[in-house]
Parts: structure tokens; C-alpha cells; sequence
């Protein structure tokens, strides 16, 4: 199985072509991918948060912490939040940006914008929040416009992550900064090996289980594959104009926070 | 990523705690929007505590802090009352940067926090139910004291009663004479003894 995966991680930039991409293992036209994406997120997001936990034993609540940590977030600051889905950042982002801030949770997919918008309601959560439809290519806002934009287990679902990053940075205010929060690739083979037999052989059935799909779970999987790896990513956002890029490894390199500067 | 356990587990805790607290939670409002961060000599990495709307966040945030407070955890801990603040800082115990009202407020907070543990048992377990745990847990700790003041007073007593045992000089000199007053009656009797067999030689002959 992980060999298989890893001839997958080898060609991920080479089988992909002008109009073709990933979905998962799967290689598809790019305008497929959209609708194919909105199909997994649609499927999931009311069981999103519980699967989150059970799939990470809650762990993912330390990466979101330690992003926030890394953000440098100051009062006042207008955030975006990218991809964010249910709002687990964007939710201690309202609450350090005061009322004279703003944070934007933006996400491409309507049913986890909703879900999303409900718990931070729900959670009293409204003063300062705005709630976005976009596409992470295409941002509706205008140039220079935010502090801190962070996108968290999300970009890996992005048709074309290089225009994605150009975008995110043409929205960045110059002093601003992007914190990149996504699974990557673990530093030593045998939590690899292990990570690999977790996430194909159990993963999927936890999410048949609780989720009622086991084939998105497996998207999951296989798209976590197709990622790329840490100093791909740093590569690929020192090309979109980042500066000072870096990167950290989390829970020794099953996720990494990336970060860059617009200046 | 331990950092994040500890802030995590904290932000958990005093919020709860904050909740629980039977006097109202003025102190808050008066911290709202600010942020005091603790730096803790024991820990590599400071403790920023952000007031919004009533709650509390535990982050690593310093840059937004409005006060710092450099201090150990011992000093902390003798920090009970406002006033002690100001003490501290003169004898260098603790150092305080930025707006101090914050960090007075914070103490205020602390001062006033009091959660009545009975009432918040009762919700989730009934009146009936904390009544007898209440009752029961007074009766195990009075138990409890009872039983250390018996073992107290039984090891005092075990000890003295050792003590007694060791061999003073003066109960040895003691015994020492008595061994002499015994081997003088001894040899007294053996004398006796001697004379009697002597006389009682001589008669038989005559």
C-alpha cells in the first residue's frame, strides 16, 4: 500500500496537465474538481467536527492552537480565514482581534459555511464575523486588505494551488503574513508506515461509521497523499512572492504549519 | 506542542472556574479587551491571558499584551491580596510592565473568585445525594484527623517507650552493684558452707 502511495507523492506534479488535476489518486478535468470537492464537503460537514476529533483523537484542536500561537494576531487586525469550514480558528481569532477587528471565514463549500456560521452564532459569536462564499483562486476582496489570512486542512482541496497562493497573496496587506496548516509528510518511516495503515484501513471505515461515507474519508486519505510535501509547499509559496517562508513540523510531520510574508 | 496541552488545559480551567464563581464577575468587564501576560521563570514561554466578552483565552500572544507580569510561581502564590502586589514589586520579586491597573484587576479576580462546590455537586447528582456525600466525606475526614492523632500519639509513646530501654550509666553502675552485692553474698554463703562442712567433718570423727 505505502509504496503505491508514494509512487502517487512522486507523481504528483507530473500527471497533472493544463486542464486535468487530482481528486485523490484519481485524475480528473479540472473543472470537475470543483463540483467533486463540494460533493465530499457537502456529504460530511454536519458530522465534520466529531470526525475531526475522532480521526485526530483531538489533536487537530493543538495545530488550530498552535497556528493561532503563530499567527502574531495583534488587536485590530482584519483576519481571513480560509477554507475555514466549521470556524474552530476563526472563533479564537474573533476573540483576539477585539471588537475593532474583523475576521472573515471564507469557504468555497455553502454547507460547511453554514454549519460553521450556526456554531459560532450559537457560541455568541457574531459581532465581529463575516461569513464569505469563495473560491481561494478567485478572492472577492480587494488588493492589501487583510493582516493575517490562514487556510487549515484546506488547500489540498484547491484545483490550482499555485493560483490559489497568488491570490492569497495579492489580498495580504504588505507586513501581512499567510499561515499554511495541512497534513503533510511524516518525518520517519515508521510513523509513515503506520500513518499509511491508519489512514486506509481505518479512517474510511470510522467515517462509514459516524459520517455515513467511507468514500470521502478515502478522498481524504488519498488527497492527503497527493499533498505536497513540506519543501514543496515552501517552494511553491516563495514563488508566489512569500518571503522569509518557513515551515514547522507538527506531531512529527503528520501536519506542518507553513508560513510566509508579504512585504 | 505541550505549550498548547498546557494553555489548552489552563484556558479549560479558569474559565470553568470563572463560571462557577458565586460573586459576580465584575472584575471582567473592567478587563475586557485586555490582555495580561505572566511570564513564569519555571517556564520557557510566557502565559497571555485574553479577557473578550466575558471569556477568557490562554495564548502564547505576548505582542498584544496591555501588562506583563516577570515572575516564579512561588512568588505568585504568596500573592493573595492586592495590596501585596506593590510589596512585591519593591522587593524585587516580581516585575510588572505596561498598565498595572490590569494587573491589579487580575488580582481582583483571583480575591473574588469563591465557588460553592455543594450547589454544583447537587446539579448534576441531586440534593439528597451531595448531602450524603457531604456527610460522609466529613465523617472519612474526621476519621482521618482521628486516626493521625492516634498514629502521632502512638509513635510518641512507641519512641519513649524505645528510649527507655537504652542502657543510662547510672542503671548500669546500678546493675554492676548488684552484681558485686551478689557476688559478696555468694562468696559469704561458700564460706558458710565451707565452716559447716568443717564442723560437721570434726563431729563425725569424734
Amino acid at each position: 500500500m505505502s509504496s503505491q502511495e508514494n509512487n502517487h507523492q512522486d507523481d504528483s506534479s507530473d500527471n497533472t496537465t493544463d486542464t486535468t488535476t487530482h481528486f485523490g489518486y484519481q485524475t480528473v478535468a479540472k473543472d470537475d474538481k470543483v463540483s467533486m470537492v463540494a460533493g465530499v464537503f457537502d456529504s460530511v460537514a454536519a458530522q465534520y467536527d466529531v470526525m475531526n476529533d475522532l480521526m485526530s483523537f483531538g489533536i487537530h484542536r493543538l495545530w488550530k492552537r498552535f497556528t493561532i500561537d503563530a499567527s502574531g494576531v495583534r488587536p485590530g487586525n482584519i483576519v481571513l480565514d480560509l477554507a475555514g469550514g466549521t470556524g474552530d480558528l476563526t472563533a479564537k481569532f474573533s476573540q483576539l482581534v477585539g471588537r475593532e477587528g474583523q475576521v472573515i471565514l471564507a469557504d468555497i463549500n455553502s454547507s460547511m459555511l453554514n454549519v460553521g456560521r450556526d456554531k459560532l452564532r450559537d457560541r455568541g459569536l457574531v459581532q465581529n464575523i463575516e461569513y464569505v462564499q469563495a473560491n481561494a483562486q478567485y478572492l472577492p476582496f480587494e488588493d492589501n486588505t487583510f493582516d493575517i489570512v490562514t487556510i487549515a486542512f484546506g488547500l489540498r482541496n484547491v484545483t490550482d494551488k499555485d493560483m490559489a497562493l497568488r491570490s492569497i497573496y495579492r489580498v495580504l496587506k504588505p507586513g501581512g503574513r499567510l499561515l499554511v496548516l495541512e497534513f503533510s509528510k511524516p518525518e520517519y518511516e515508521l510513523i509513515n508506515k503506520a500513518y499509511d495503515f491508519y489512514s486506509f484501513n481505518i479512517l474510511p471505515k470510522i467515517g462509514k461509521i459516524v459520517a455515513k461515507d467511507g468514500d470521502s474519508y478515502q478522498y481524504l486519505a488519498e488527497s492527503i497523499r497527493m499533498h505536497p510535501d513540506q519543501e514543496t509547499l515552501k517552494t511553491m509559496m516563495d514563488n508566489a512572492g512569500f518571503e522569509q517562508t518557513s515551515y514547522k513540523n507538527l506531531t512529527a510531520g503528520v501536519v506542518a504549519l507553513h508560513k510566509g510574508y508579504k512585504f | 506542542m505541550l505549550q498548547q496541552v498546557m494553555c489548552s488545559a489552563l484556558e479549560t480551567i479558569v474559565n470553568k472556574a470563572v463560571s462557577l464563581n458565586i460573586h459576580p464577575n465584575d472584575q471582567l468587564n473592567a478587563l475586557d479587551q485586555k490582555t495580561l501576560a505572566v511570564k513564569l521563570t519555571e517556564l520557557g514561554f510566557p502565559l497571555c491571558f485574553s479577557i473578550n466578552d466575558g471569556s477568557i483565552l490562554v495564548t502564547k500572544l505576548i505582542a498584544r499584551a496591555d501588562c506583563t507580569i516577570t515572575s516564579s510561581i512561588n512568588t505568585l502564590q504568596t500573592l493573595k491580596k492586592e495590596q501585596q502586589l506593590t510589596e512585591l514589586i519593591k522587593q524585587d520579586r516580581l516585575d510588572v510592565e505596561g498598565d498595572i491597573k490590569v494587573a491589579q484587576h487580575f488580582t481582583s479576580l483571583v480575591e473574588t473568585l469563591d465557588i460553592d462546590w455543594k450547589t454544583e455537586l447537587a446539579k448534576h447528582i441531586g440534593d439528597v445525594a451531595t448531602h450524603k456525600i457531604v456527610q460522609l466525606s466529613k465523617t472519612v475526614k474526621n476519621k482521618l484527623v482521628f486516626v493521625s492523632k492516634q498514629i502521632q500519639a502512638d509513635s510518641g509513646e512507641y519512641l519513649l517507650h524505645e528510649k527507655r530501654l537504652v542502657v543510662t550509666s547510672r542503671q548500669l553502675d546500678h546493675f554492676n552493684q548488684g552484681v558485686l552485692a551478689v557476688d559478696l553474698q555468694t562468696k559469704q554463703v561458700e564460706n558458710r558452707l565451707h565452716q559447716l562442712v568443717e564442723r560437721f567433718h570434726i563431729n563425725s570423727k569424734g
